[in-house]
Order: C-alpha cells, then sequence, then structure tokens
C-alpha cells in the first residue's frame, strides 16, 4: 500500500528539551492511525511539524511523496486538519464559518455551496446552520471544528484530539462521523488520549512517550506487548489470606491483587481460566458480588511500556 | 478568493461588538461630551471687541490716550469698540451693560467698571499699562517731543505687544465675530479625529491575529491551507481600512450636521489627512499584533493607552499640554501620530500656506512605513519555533 505520509528521525527541541526525539513514521493511504501518548508526549507538536507550522531541527517529512514545506500548495490543498482548539470565527454563523475555511481551498461558489451542506450533514449540524458558535454546547462547537476542517474533501486529514471535553453523544456523533470519512476514502492520523476511541477507529497505533515511539502495530499487535491474556475482577465478601495463597498457584495465574474486597487476577496466557476461578470459588464456599473478564487494554500496554498510566 | 476573504473579514467586523464600540460609537460619545463640556468654556474664555465709552473732560486731554485706543479699535481684530460720551450717558450706557466699562480722561486717568470679567480685566490691564508707558515715555523724550505721532505708535506698540503676551500667558485669544470662529474647541476635535485614526489600529491588530498561527487558532487552520498568506492578510487590512473610513465619515457627518463643528473648507486636504492618519492607525496595530508576543487583549491594551497618551500630548485633554508639549519636548509631538494628524488639520485651519500641513503628511507616511516595516519580518514568516 502507497504512503501517504513518511516522517524519518524528527527531532524537535523547546529550549534544548527534546519534544519529539528521533520520530519516524509512515502513514498508508486509506488508513487511520491513531498516534496515542499522554499529555506532552509530542502528539500534537509532531503533527504541527508535519503540517509545516514549527521548525524543526531534524528529519524528514514527505506527504502524497513530496518533501511537504511552508509554501508547498499543492500538498496543502489535500490535507483537512482539526485542532485541538476550536478554530472558528465567533462572528460568524456555523453556515458562514465552514463557507469562510471551505473557500480557503474551493473556489466554486456552487462546488462549495454543495461541500457545505455536506460538511453539516457529515457532522449532524443541520439544525443549526444560523446558530453563532456561542449559541452552540461544547459538542456542537466540536462538531462545527470538524466540519470547517473536512468540508473540502481532503484526501489527508489530521484530526487533533477533536473529542476533547465532549458529551457522550457528541462524542459518538464525532467517531460516526471519522468512520464516514474512512469510508469516503480519506487517510487520517487520530491523536488522542483515549485509548477507546482509538481500539474503535484505528488500523494502526503509534504509542509516543517523551516524545519517542515506544509502540507501533495493530491494537491486537499492541495488547500482546501487554504481557498478559487476561484480567478477571471480582468483588468478593470476604477472602483469607490462605485462600488468595491458594487462588496464585492455580493454573496460568501470574499475578493477584486484592483491595477493599476487590480482588484482581491477571492471567498470562491459557484459555477458561474465569471457569478454573468461579470452580475455586464453589468449592472454597467464597461467595462474591460481580465477576467479569477483561482483555488487555491499550493502557495495560502503555503500563507494561512505561511503568504508568496513560492519563497520567 | 480575494473577495470571499474581503466579503468575511468585513462581516467579521462589523459583527465583533467591542471593535464597534471603539471604532464606532466611542469617538461619537466622546465628541458629543466635547461638545457638551468645551463650548461652555469656550463661550466663557473667548472674547469679542470689548465695547468701552470715553469720557472726555476737555477737548485736548490726554489725545495721546485717544489715539491709543483709536489704534486698539483698528485693524483686522479690533479690540475695543468705543464710543465718546459725556459722563453721565456713559453711566447709563454701563447700567444698562450697553459697554464694559467707561474710562474718563481726568488727570489721573480713571476707569470705571461694574462688573468683574475677563473684558474688563483686558480693559484695566490695558489701561494701566498706557500709563505706565505712557509715563516712562514722556520722561523719555521729555525735551524734544517734535513727533507725537511717533511717540503714539510706540505707546501703542509697547502695550499691544504687552497684551498679547498677557493673553498668551492666559491663553486667551480675542475672538472678532465678523471673522472665522478661531476656536481651541477644534484642537479637540482635531485630537479626536486624530484618535479615531489611530483606533484603527485595533481593526488591525484583530485581523492580523487571526492570520498569525502563533497568536489563534483560526490562524493556525488559515496557515495550512493553501492560500497565500501576503494575499490573506493583504485583503484583510483593506477591509479594516474599509470599517475604519466608515466610521470616521460617520463621525464627520456626525459632528458637523449633529454638533455643527467647522472643519473649513479644504475638503480634499482633509480627505487626505484623514486617509493617511486611517492607514497611519492601521499600521500600528498591524504592528503592535505582529512583533508583541502576548495574548490580544493585552496587546488591543496596548494600543488603546498607546492611543490616548498620543492623543493627551496632543491636546485632547487640554490644549495646554499641546503647547507645553510644543515648547519643552518637540520631538516628542513630531514622533507623535496623533499630534501629526491634529497638527496637520491645525495647519490647514490657520495657516494660509500648506508648508506645516505638507510636513504633517510627510511625518504620518514615513511613521506608516516604519510601522509596517518592523511588522514584515513576523508577517513574512511561514513556520514558527513554538505554537
Amino acid at each position: 500500500m502507497k504512503n501517504v505520509i513518511e516522517v524519518k528521525n524528527l527531532i524537535k527541541e523547546y529550549k534544548n528539551i527534546k519534544a519529539v526525539d528521533g520520530i519516524s513514521l509512515e502513514v498508508k493511504k486509506g488508513e487511520i492511525l491513531g498516534l496515542l501518548g499522554p499529555n506532552g508526549s509530542g502528539k500534537s507538536t509532531t503533527i504541527n511539524c508535519i503540517l509545516s507550522l514549527l521548525n524543526f531541527e531534524k528529519g524528514t517529512i514527505q506527504i502524497f511523496g513530496k518533501p511537504m514545506a511552508p509554501n508547498a500548495y499543492d500538498i496543502k490543498r489535500e490535507i483537512g486538519v482539526v485542532f485541538q482548539d476550536v478554530a472558528v470565527f465567533e462572528e460568524l454563523t456555523v453556515e458562514e464559518n465552514i463557507d469562510y475555511f471551505c473557500g480557503l481551498y474551493i473556489n466554486d461558489k456552487r462546488l462549495r455551496k454543495q461541500y457545505i451542506e455536506e460538511a453539516i450533514e457529515l457532522v449532524s449540524l443541520n439544525e443549526f446552520k444560523k446558530f453563532y458558535p456561542k449559541q452552540l454546547s461544547g459538542g456542537l462547537l466540536r462538531r462545527l471544528n470538524i466540519a470547517c476542517g473536512i468540508a473540502h474533501k481532503p484526501k489527508l486529514i489530521f484530526l487533533d484530539e477533536p473529542t476533547v471535553a465532549v458529551d457522550p453523544q457528541s462524542r459518538n456523533n464525532i467517531l460516526d462521523g471519522i468512520e464516514k470519512l474512512r469510508e469516503n476514502g480519506a487517510t487520517i492520523v487520530y491523536t488522542t488520549h483515549y485509548m477507546e476511541e482509538v481500539e474503535i477507529l484505528c488500523d494502526r497505533v503509534i504509542i509516543l512517550d517523551k516524545g519517542k515511539v515506544i509502540a507501533n502495530g495493530t491494537p491486537d499487535e499492541l495488547k500482546e506487548l501487554a504481557n498478559m491474556e487476561e484480567k478477571v475482577n471480582v468483588e468478593v465478601d470476604s477472602i483469607t489470606e490462605k485462600q488468595l495463597e491458594e487462588i496464585k498457584k492455580l493454573k496460568n495465574v501470574d499475578e493477584i491483587y486484592y483491595h477493599n474486597q476487590n480482588l484482581t487476577v491477571i492471567y498470562k496466557k491459557g484459555k477458561n481460566n474465569l471457569i478454573t476461578l468461579i470452580d475455586y470459588f464453589k468449592k472454597e464456599s467464597i461467595l462474591y458480588d460481580k465477576i467479569y473478564s477483561e482483555r488487555p487494554t491499550l493502557n495495560d500496554v502503555f503500563l507494561e511500556l512505561t511503568g504508568k498510566e496513560l492519563r497520567d | 478568493m480575494l473577495f470571499h476573504n474581503y466579503k468575511y473579514a468585513m462581516k467579521t467586523l462589523f459583527k465583533n461588538k467591542p471593535l464597534i464600540f471603539w471604532t464606532f460609537a466611542f469617538p461619537l460619545i466622546l465628541g458629543t461630551l466635547f461638545s457638551m463640556a468645551f463650548s461652555d468654556i469656550e463661550k466663557e474664555e473667548q472674547l469679542k471687541t470689548i465695547p468701552i465709552a470715553i469720557v472726555k473732560e476737555t477737548s485736548n486731554q490726554n489725545s495721546m490716550i485717544i489715539n491709543i485706543f483709536e489704534h486698539l479699535k483698528t485693524g483686522e481684530e479690533p479690540m475695543f469698540q468705543i464710543s465718546y460720551e459725556d459722563e453721565k450717558d456713559a453711566k447709563t450706557l454701563l447700567e444698562n451693560k450697553k459697554i464694559d466699562g467707561y474710562l474718563i480722561l481726568s488727570e489721573p486717568l480713571k476707569l470705571i467698571v461694574k462688573e468683574n470679567g475677563i473684558n474688563q480685566t483686558i480693559l484695566k490691564f490695558v489701561t494701566e499699562e498706557i500709563i505706565q508707558t505712557e509715563e516712562v515715555m514722556r520722561n523719555v523724550v521729555a525735551l524734544e517731543i517734535e513727533d507725537k505721532n511717533m511717540l503714539t505708535e510706540n505707546l501703542y506698540q509697547s502695550v499691544y505687544l504687552k497684551l498679547e503676551k498677557w493673553k498668551e500667558e492666559n491663553q486667551i485669544e480675542l475672538v472678532n465675530i465678523s471673522n472665522k470662529n478661531l476656536s481651541y474647541t477644534m484642537i479637540e476635535f482635531y485630537t479626536l479625529i486624530a484618535m479615531t485614526c489611530l483606533y484603527g489600529g485595533i481593526l488591525g491588530l484583530y485581523l492580523i491575529n487571526q492570520n498569525l498561527a502563533n497568536q489563534s487558532a483560526n490562524g493556525k487552520r488559515i496557515s495550512v491551507s493553501p492560500t497565500l498568506k501576503g494575499k490573506v492578510i493583504i485583503t484583510n487590512a483593506l477591509a479594516g481600512y474599509t470599517v475604519q473610513l466608515i466610521g470616521i465619515a460617520l463621525l464627520f457627518f456626525y459632528t458637523i450636521c449633529f454638533l455643527k463643528i467647522d472643519y473649513g473648507e479644504n475638503i480634499f486636504f482633509i480627505v487626505l489627512l484623514t486617509l493617511i492618519g486611517c492607514f497611519a492607525g492601521l499600521s500600528l496595530g498591524i504592528m503592535i499584533a505582529s512583533v508583541f508576543k502576548t495574548n490580544e487583549n493585552t496587546k488591543t491594551g496596548i494600543v488603546i493607552a498607546f492611543t490616548m497618551l498620543c492623543c493627551f500630548l496632543s491636546g485632547m485633554m487640554g490644549i495646554t499640554m499641546k503647547y507645553m508639549v510644543d515648547k519643552n519636548i518637540p520631538i516628542l509631538n513630531q514622533i507623535n501620530p496623533a499630534s501629526m494628524i491634529t497638527d496637520g488639520f491645525y495647519s490647514l485651519y490657520y495657516y494660509d500656506t500648506l508648508d506645516r500641513y505638507y510636513f504633517n503628511i510627510f511625518s504620518l507616511c514615513i511613521f506608516s512605513i516604519l510601522m509596517l516595516a518592523l511588522s514584515i519580518r513576523s508577517l513574512r514568516r511561514q513556520t514558527y519555533d513554538s505554537i
């Protein structure tokens, strides 16, 4: 598959502190790449360097096979950006804002009108066309922000934390919209620190920490890095030290944690682990309220790789 | 694309209430306040020709004094309107407030006034000066007074010069009702126009901020678009200039039609000065937007504070300040854009030649070019160290 973006050995420093430390990445045509990392990990800085907004010390950036530069207007024409900060004019209505930003790419007024309608439809803002930004809720404002960035139907879209501080309904709407963009053939770079979104949306994930790529692969590939197969959580009424020691010796159990009547059992491999545990509880007459099994998440991967949580 | 950008820049400016307040409403409010406040002060401090009477006790007495007063009642700006009366009639005229005072040409000379006022003060000042100067000159030329006319002329010159000095010290202008209505309230309105021109800086500032990636989210979005940055900045500046000119036209319309301000007859030169003044204001805003590394509110504060300071120094809050700066630190007003605009209008109104006007036009052009030159480095930048 053809690479839409190729970044090699990118280094960006702020006063001798490396915000981006030798990042290399590739984005293939039609895929959604998730850039995952905690705040300050270098996600937005990397995107700003790719977009030629920021100077950088070292590295090369190619988009659509051509070197990216501030005056590479033919490349810019095919790019849409949704920044983390809402970028709209308070003095213009929803429709006018989309028209203004779309007009920076599309001169044909008739075509623009059609694109604006489609963008409004995509983010479900039909009822709010004549509203001013200050009349919109946070979630609707984020949707407008997205519509302004993608109305001109770009081939490559950067979405920089588009769902920050958004209500669940708007978040689902935004994620649905991104799926539609992919269906329409767009290549998407999606940065977030919400691992759930990455797991739902992304074909491939790059995990960043302190400006470096610490993992790169599909979500399933990355979960294997978590060094665990399954995590079982149980709310128990009471359990003795002896019983805890015995659980630790059950087949495939790697580690257990017990705190405030919450028992977590981590398995590195194997199948039917949950059944084995329930059988043990029956045998020992241990009473429990809830019991559920989890597959490892990207947060577990991040924890395994860095020793800290994604949202730390 | 150019028209698209211009259209939306105009829309954003006209819908931005704070901007509209500072560029449209504030000058009108200030103009109305000026009109209300200064018209009364001016009435008190302006002088018309002072009506007086002279009472001759004998036919030959003090003909020299009569000659001096005759001098002072002639010319382009006569100081006195004189009638010769007997004492009884003069007294009646004074009682009926037809005259401000009368002189009895007795030995010694007597001045009779009824009220305290600026006219009476001037009359008293002139009379005392005449008495003192006449005495000195009589002593000096006591032996040979062949040319009485020359003596009178010397006396007149002496009194006149002292009176002019006194007027200057007390900031009083004599106004002849038949002449053009010379008014230092006009200075206040000139500074008001200057202020409106410079407040255009807020428009320039806002529009430039919206285009710089390191200043606003909108700037980031515009910077990643395939649009030439220069095109966007120029069309935005043009929109700002248009709005500014509409604001200044509104101010002229309001002050001329409702406040009855007379800006003179040199319409072409007034328009030219206003156009260049607005451009200077816009370039000031562009410079502050692009050079200062702080948030938009602080920058707006800088533009407003700088404009108010410039207007204050050029005489907005009292003409004394303009005189003081002109006298003590003239360079300050030579580099002050508000002073350049004010002085340009002032020179159009008060001087027959255009030298001083053109000097101010030239100074404003230099100021604008300097502001834009300072801005260019920042405006040309396409990538940033941090955003």
